[in-house]
């Protein structure tokens, strides 16, 4: 189902170039992921690999401020970053005539931003993250539920324990030094993937590429992931975190540990999720929705995370009134008989999700995000065109095997949200 | 500090290649005898196809005792049909890894789907199946129904939802459709039955002035049998939507504060009746909005967020409805900094009202439009949803194939006259969603306007009054 073709080169400064073309329209998709995120941040800098990535935007040695967004969007590009736990990506989809325009932006602050950064652009930016924080956190209904759900499915210690946005005080604390430190462990070719997919041609591409950044010199292999990354399979019981708040509705939420993004199981787990709230005719939605009407709505998510475990995620908003024990139980007897899970819901649930990659290998910055991940997790971009092949090769059994093992009490995160007065 | 080559000059952005053509293929039409229009556009790229039904089903049709009825329709058309329930419905629609979106707007009711090419035809039966024989049980529509309520909770307490349906209230005067939410409110959600439902759909899910965009690897001819196979014997047309009334803004200039107490940050709006889709000044005021806050490098970004950091960002747009729109600048702010922020924001307004944009801002505008134009024409679902667009908003089919050029025969002047006709700083009304005590001292001292405080519930007990 999946034919992206691609060519994988390295430069000798580490730099690693996935080539994709595909000259149906005249744009290209620039894809930068680096080896960093919110995992490799060490005690009293939460935040900082994301307020990191707004200083990626306040230029470099060449580059003044704002220049950055002027030229993408004069050039008629599109343009952003985004951090997560394992990674942070940056990425420009332009007009393809403009390929190097992105290529002397994303070089330059790759081999040159240090010399940018000022305390004046670091407050401001600082300014903009926690704005950012208090926007989509503090001052919205729910907003910390993944700092209270990754607080009970991963031990203190754990790279995943924490948020990707950080704690207040630590964004507030981060200095220059931090920057230019952060920079130079971790902002290095050989820890990053380059990927461009569109209307080019892969050898003149390539030369464009080894121009722009093979002076860029390659520096060191990062440091290992602070903390301790396999917390074991399991959560070791039933984790609960009530919380009376401003809400409209009560919410559940409920965290497990899974296998990680590089474990075959974790396709079994990420059907799982698909079985039970992808669509109308999933267990969540028909059973609590439809049937007993307790729910007005249902969700389910693998999170593709690397280290020793990640996590599933699922919730339940009920009515208002509602009792959230009533919420709890139906959520977990789903979940507990996905057990018995059938043939035909297993097929309907892929055949959802392969519907929805196809659909974002069709996108050429969606497939470019694809194939620097592939390349930058597994050492292997073309490892995507398996993708629909891993999803078809999850048996019954396999989902069967997973729910028995990994859904029980014995491996629980419940996050209990419960509005602090009727409205 | 690492070396580029000799050759290379890192102070200045490389110079472009050579432009390459942009060619968006040319849209297929054809009409059914019954009057459903056709359109369909060949993309090759993956094997999907991408289809949108839009019916001439929209929220503004709708008197405002009956306000939420087609959104409520939209949300139990999958609730079942003559032959299936709903739970078998969602079952055939998913083994063929596909899903029906319906979603109601003001103007339309669209179904759209994107399905594996090999699967055209079954899901072409099942949209077919939907739209023309669903049977509106009972407990469907009420679970619907308690959907929908339970949405208006959530956006009582949700800060940006406050400040954009206050807006709303602000500016449009209360017989006007606009002045509601598109999804009614309590009292009308409450009023609707199923039989309220059926007779909605008798009347205006009709092929007249609707249409069906299909894009992926086909072409008309074959299209056109598929579609007759499913819709051919359709018939009827949907009685035509009357005028709507005129939109003055209040004066004096409104500023209302919705009061959240607490609230670490503000939500703010500025919003000013605007034209309709075929405006003639549409492409002026996208090219001038672009510059003041349309655009990641627009003055307000540039000024709030990366010159303050009041914030994460700040946008404004125009939103084009067939009849009528609006101008809607929106941001959010942290609570200490509101009134500061609020006094930069009606500076740039005022600044741009009153000296306009430079050349060189123009340019660079037109040429950021022009240049994402085909980046948002990329998938047969984004393909599909514009082709809908256009039906929706009867405008021809070569309006997205003219686009770039027409863009950039913009002038300074026709940008900054289209935006003066249509936006009057002095007067446009102002919309906060925070913490009332923190911020009415420091609104009255900006002397913008009376400044009235509300409370969240009392919006709701306004709707039933």
């Amino acid at each position: 189902m999946l034919s992206t073709e691609a060519q994988v080169h390295t430069l000798a400064n580490g730099l690693t170039v996935v080539l994709a073309p595909d000259t149906l329209t005249p744009v290209v998709a620039v894809n930068l992921w680096y080896g960093v995120g919110s995992r490799n941040e060490r005690p009293g800098r939460t935040g900082f690999a994301h307020l990191f990535e707004h200083m990626m935007f306040q230029g470099s040695a060449h580059v003044p401020k704002n220049r950055h967004f002027e030229v993408v969007e004069q050039a008629g590009g599109s343009l952003n970053a985004s951090t997560w736990f394992d990674r942070t990506n940056y990425f420009e989809t332009l007009p393809s005539h403009h390929l190097e325009l992105a290529l002397w932006l994303e070089s330059d602050r790759m081999g040159w931003l240090p010399e940018a950064m000022d305390e004046e652009k670091l407050e401001n930016q600082r300014g903009v993250v926690l704005n950012e924080r208090m926007q989509r956190y503090e001052n919205q209904p729910y907003g910390d539920w993944d700092e209270r759900i990754q607080r009970l499915v991963f031990p203190p210690d754990h790279p995943y324990h924490h948020t990707v946005i950080g704690s207040v005080e630590d964004i507030s604390s981060a200095s220059l030094a931090d920057v230019e430190d952060f920079f130079r462990t971790y902002y290095v070719p050989g820890n990053a993937v380059l990927t461009l997919v569109g209307d080019l041609d892969p050898g003149r591409a390539l030369e464009a590429v080894e121009r722009w950044f093979g002076g860029i010199p390659g520096g060191d292999a990062p440091p290992a992931i602070p903390g301790h990354p396999d917390p074991g399979p399991h959560i070791g019981g039933t984790q609960r975190d009530r919380v009376e708040a401003d809400v409209p509705l009560p919410r559940i939420y409920l965290g497990a540990r899974i296998p990680p993004f590089s474990h075959e199981d974790f396709y079994a787990a990420d059907v799982a999720t698909s079985v039970l709230a992808d669509g109308r005719a999933s267990r969540l939605y028909q059973r609590l929705v439809r049937e007993e009407g307790v729910a007005k709505d249902v969700g389910a998510f693998a999170f593709p995370l690397l280290h020793g475990r990640s996590f599933l995620l699922a919730w339940v908003t009920g009515y208002p009134g509602a009792d959230p024990a009533v919420l709890e139980e139906g959520l977990v007897r789903e979940m507990e008989s996905m057990a018995d899970v059938s043939a035909d819901e297993v097929a309907r649930a892929v055949a959802l999700e392969e519907t929805r990659l196809i659909r974002q290998v069709e996108q050429l910055a969606s497939r470019a995000d694809l194939l620097s991940m592939h390349q930058l997790y597994f050492g292997d971009a073309l490892r995507l065109n398996g993708e629909v092949d891993r999803l078809r090769s999850v048996t019954p059994e396999a989902v069967r095997r997973f729910a028995a093992a990994d859904l029980g009490p014995q491996n629980r995160a419940i996050v209990t949200y419960v509005p602090r007065e009727e409205l | 500090m690492p070396r580029s080559s000799p050759a290379l000059d890192r102070s200045r952005p490389p110079e472009p290649g050579e432009i390459r053509p942009f060619h968006l293929p040319a849209v297929g039409e054809d009409r059914l005898p019954q009057g459903l229009e056709l359109r369909v556009l060949r993309e090759a790229r993956v094997p999907l196809v991408s289809g949108c039904l839009v019916l001439d089903a929209g929220e503004a049709s709708l008197d405002g005792d009956r306000a939420g009825l087609a959104v409520i329709t939209g949300d139990a058309l999958q609730g079942g049909t003559e032959v299936r329930s709903g739970a078998e419905l969602a079952l055939a629609l998913e083994q063929l890894g596909t899903s029906l979106n319906i979603s109601t707007g003001w103007d339309a009711t669209t179904l759209s789907f994107t399905c594996t090419a090999e699967r055209l035809e079954p899901t072409l039966a099942l949209l077919a199946e939907v739209v023309r024989r669903p049977s509106f049980p009972s407990d469907e529509v009420d679970r619907v129904r308690r959907q929908r309520l339970a949405a208006i909770r959530q956006r009582l307490m949700d800060p940006g939802s406050l400040a954009d349906d206050e807006a709303d209230r602000v500016l449009f005067p209360l017989d006007h459709p606009y002045h509601r939410p598109l999804a009614g409110t309590e009292t009308t959600i409450r009023r609707v039955t199923p039989d309220h439902a059926r007779e909605w759909v008798e009347a205006r899910y009709r092929p007249g002035r609707g249409g069906l965009v299909l894009v992926g690897d086909l072409d008309i001819v074959e299209a056109d049998r598929l579609v007759r196979r499913q819709f051919g014997d359709w018939e009827g047309t949907p009685e035509p939507r009357g005028e709507l009334p005129a939109v003055v803004p209040p004066r004096p200039r409104p500023v209302v504060v919705v009061h959240r107490p607490g609230a670490v940050q503000t939500e703010l709006r500025l919003v000013y009746p605007g034209p309709g889709r075929k405006h003639p000044d549409r492409l002026s005021l996208q090219v001038a909005n672009a510059i003041l806050g349309g655009a990641f490098t627009s003055r307000l970004n540039l000024n709030l967020r990366e010159r303050h950091g009041f914030t994460y960002g700040v946008r404004s747009n125009f939103t084009h409805r067939r009849r009528g729109g609006l101008f809607l600048l929106s941001t959010a702010v942290e609570t200490r900094v509101t009134a500061a922020a609020l006094r930069e924001t009606m500076g740039e307004l005022d600044r741009f009202v009153a000296e306009g944009p430079d050349d060189a801002e123009v340019a660079r505008a037109r040429d950021y439009l022009a240049g994402v134009f085909p980046l948002r024409m990329e998938t047969t679902g984004q393909l599909a949803a514009r082709i809908a667009e256009l039906l929706i908003h009867d405008l021809p089919m070569d309006e997205y194939h003219l686009y770039r050029d027409r863009i950039r025969e913009v002038t300074r002047e026709g940008a900054l006259q289209a935006f003066r006709a249509h936006v009057d700083p002095a007067s446009i009304p102002i919309v906060l969603c925070g913490d009332a005590e923190a911020l009415t001292g420091e609104l009255e001292a900006l002397d913008l306007g009376p400044v009235e405080v509300r409370l969240p519930t009392e919006l709701q007990d306004a709707e039933e009054a």
